[in-house]
């Protein structure tokens, strides 16, 4: 009993000094942070952003991107870091970036941790609709010294979406689902941008009032849409097709309107790439594919 | 009595030495190759070159949080596995986990880290920790007696109801939610707050100090609560001490670094097939190797497939499972308690 307390002592006595070592780690080697000069080095963690500043033409300063970053085909060959969600913070961090541009599917602690690290993080949330999106692509141009540029390209964009909008004014307004998810079924509500595809296009959204979350295919049937458009890619697109199809009481299947869309090209715009989607859909909604 | 002292310095000596030779080894490796010449010039050099930043703010964060962690999850399956007689029973087993994450996803959910900063994350991780403790205990209290079995039951459902309460949290919550959540239950030994990780430091050794305090009692555990008593031993004393001890090592652990399985689980047998049943060497044993296994883990974790990472709770899984069940295999040592 005695040598037990002669042992927890000198055990407790040693994580003590233990314990002082390491309050006295290098804690604040990291904040080193020097003063801004304009980026020249630019890691960017999410699709939009990437194809955002090739919009803008500053490619060659984006140093690396995620494996998820595919468009344009030349972002693919920029070196990776991570998924859009996880980031390798030890290879971030190596490639000496002086601005990181983060999405909110980022990491929180990856973030927090490159912050600590002295690295300019900037955060770009999912754009609630259109006008945030063009937002978010001003604010981007002007992080990167591309204002005019960008202005430029919000412009362009934004007449040529008031001119779809003012086209289809009169049209007859068909009610339209666009799923995002299969399995469960996911349907896009008013609170995403992807509304605006529908509304500009002089569509209804059937799930706009609802939250976000599961979907139920019984308010499908009852809302009954005539078109219904499915963001997925490849062979699960054709299948969610197929589900749809037995369901021969709506006038998408009855009329044959179930169409499938790229989900990149959908999901993670930019003000450009969102007029060409917009295009399509209107085309969709009124003249069929 | 003298030759099991030896016995037992040996063994610490061989552990110590081995998570010095694990701490190295998962210093010297990462995504971004760094060779030992080159470490040793940049430690001698100190810190101006990016890649002594790498090493003393990214890996040795990660190799301490792994330490602290491997050893408050290993100490606590020790305790619990010694508590219950019961070879399966493991931190998690008591519900803590579960109200941790669900303290944890509600923050997510509610968008409170938002506000409160990220530190709120791990708080309301402990907070639900805490409440399902307190909620474990004062069910399974009847008259002043902690009724063992009733203990592990009633753990077993909270942690399934919990559990249902996640999900429907997750079925109702936004995508961008809906990743965080699933991160954070993954488990990582990503902690950019160098207070938090200090504080798992001094959480998991003083647990350790005190459970070692405890280790003749469990000893005499080990031969059944009414032998114990008969021994002198205090056992509702003892078992509440010991229950509080180990759901708040856990508790601790699961708000900094998500849940990451198995350890608590696999070490404290493995350990006891080297070491034996007393509990005075395999509470040492058990919070060094715990500590080893996690270090090593997590540094395959973020080395396998690199620039991606893998949650470490897989390699954990896989890892522990294989060679547990190797070492089963190898050498047919009695599980449990004896």
């Amino acid at each position: 009993m005695k040598r037990n307390k002669i042992l927890s002592i000198s055990l407790f006595s040693i994580c003590i000094i233990g314990f002082y070592f390491l309050l006295k780690l290098p804690v604040d080697s990291a904040k080193r942070i020097e003063p801004f000069r304009g980026p020249e080095r630019i890691i960017s963690l999410g699709p939009s952003i990437t194809k955002g500043l090739y919009l803008l033409g500053v490619e060659n300063k984006l140093i690396a991107n995620t494996t998820y970053c595919i468009s344009p085909p030349e972002a693919k060959k920029k070196e990776k870091i991570g998924t859009a969600v996880e980031v390798n913070i030890e290879k971030v961090f190596n490639l000496k970036p002086d601005l990181v541009l983060a999405t909110s599917l980022t990491n929180l602690k990856a973030k927090e941790k490159l912050k600590n690290l002295g690295i300019r993080v900037i955060t770009f949330p999912t754009p609630g609709d259109f006008g945030d999106m063009c937002k978010q692509f001003l604010e981007l141009g002007r992080l990167v010294n591309k204002e005019k540029e960008a202005e430029k390209i919000v412009k362009n964009a934004e007449k040529k979406a008031n001119s779809i909008k003012k086209k289809v004014e009169n049209l007859h307004r068909p009610r339209v689902l666009v799923q995002v998810g299969t399995k469960p079924l996911f349907a896009s509500t008013g609170c995403y941008f992807i509304n605006d595809y529908i509304e500009f296009a002089g569509g209804m959204n059937i799930a706009k009032k609802a939250k976000e979350g599961i979907y139920s295919r019984e308010q499908v049937l009852k809302a009954n849409p005539d078109v219904i458009i499915i963001a997925t890619m490849g062979i699960v697109g054709e299948e969610e097709k197929e589900v749809w199809g037995k369901y021969k009481t709506l006038n998408a299947v009855k009329n044959d309107r179930i169409y499938i869309l790229d989900t990149d090209e959908l999901t993670s715009p930019t003000p450009v790439s969102f007029v060409k989607t917009l295009e399509e859909i209107t085309h969709i909604l009124y003249s069929g594919k | 009595m003298r030759e099991k002292t030896i016995r037992w310095a040996f063994w610490t000596a061989v552990l110590c030495s081995l998570l010095l030779g694990t701490v190295l080894f998962s210093l010297c490796i990462g995504s971004v190759g760094i060779s030992l010449k080159k470490i040793i010039e940049v430690i001698c050099e100190g810190n101006t070159s990016t890649e002594y930043s790498i090493l003393f703010d990214i890996r040795l964060p990660r190799i301490i949080l792994g330490f602290a962690i491997g050893g408050a999850l290993s100490i606590a399956g020790v305790i619990l596995q010694g508590m219950f007689r019961n070879p399966l029973v493991e931190p998690y087993t008591l519900g803590i986990s579960g109200g941790a994450a669900l303290g944890v996803c509600l923050n997510i959910v509610l968008r409170l880290n938002h506000t409160l900063g990220l530190f709120s994350l791990p708080l309301f991780g402990f907070l639900g920790a805490n409440l399902v403790i307190m909620l474990v205990y004062s069910l399974s209290i009847r008259r002043g007696i902690l009724k063992i079995q009733g203990l592990l039951l009633t753990g077993i459902m909270i942690s399934f109801i919990a559990s249902s309460l996640i999900m429907f949290i997750m079925a109702i919550s936004r995508v961008e939610d809906l990743h965080g959540i699933v991160f954070w239950i993954m488990g990582s030994l990503e902690e950019p707050n160098w207070f938090l990780i200090k504080l798992s430091v001094l959480v998991s050794i003083l647990g350790l100090i005190i459970s070692y305090r405890f280790s003749l009692d469990l000893n005499a555990f080990s031969l059944g609560e009414e032998e114990a008593s008969h021994l002198g031993i205090n056992i509702e004393r003892t078992k509440r001490s010991l229950f509080v001890l180990a759901s708040l090592l856990t508790g601790c652990s699961v708000s900094v670094a998500g849940i990451i399985g198995f350890v608590g689980l696999v070490v404290p047998h493995f350990v006891r097939m080297f070491v034996g049943s007393d509990h005075r060497i395999l509470l040492i044993s058990s919070f060094i190797c715990g500590a080893i296994f996690l270090i090593f883990c997590d540094t395959l974790a973020r080395t396998i497939i690199s620039p991606l990472e893998l949650p470490v709770g897989v390699i954990t899984g896989i890892l522990g499972g294989s060679l547990f069940i190797y070492a089963l295999s190898k050498k047919q040592a009695v599980l449990g308690g004896k």
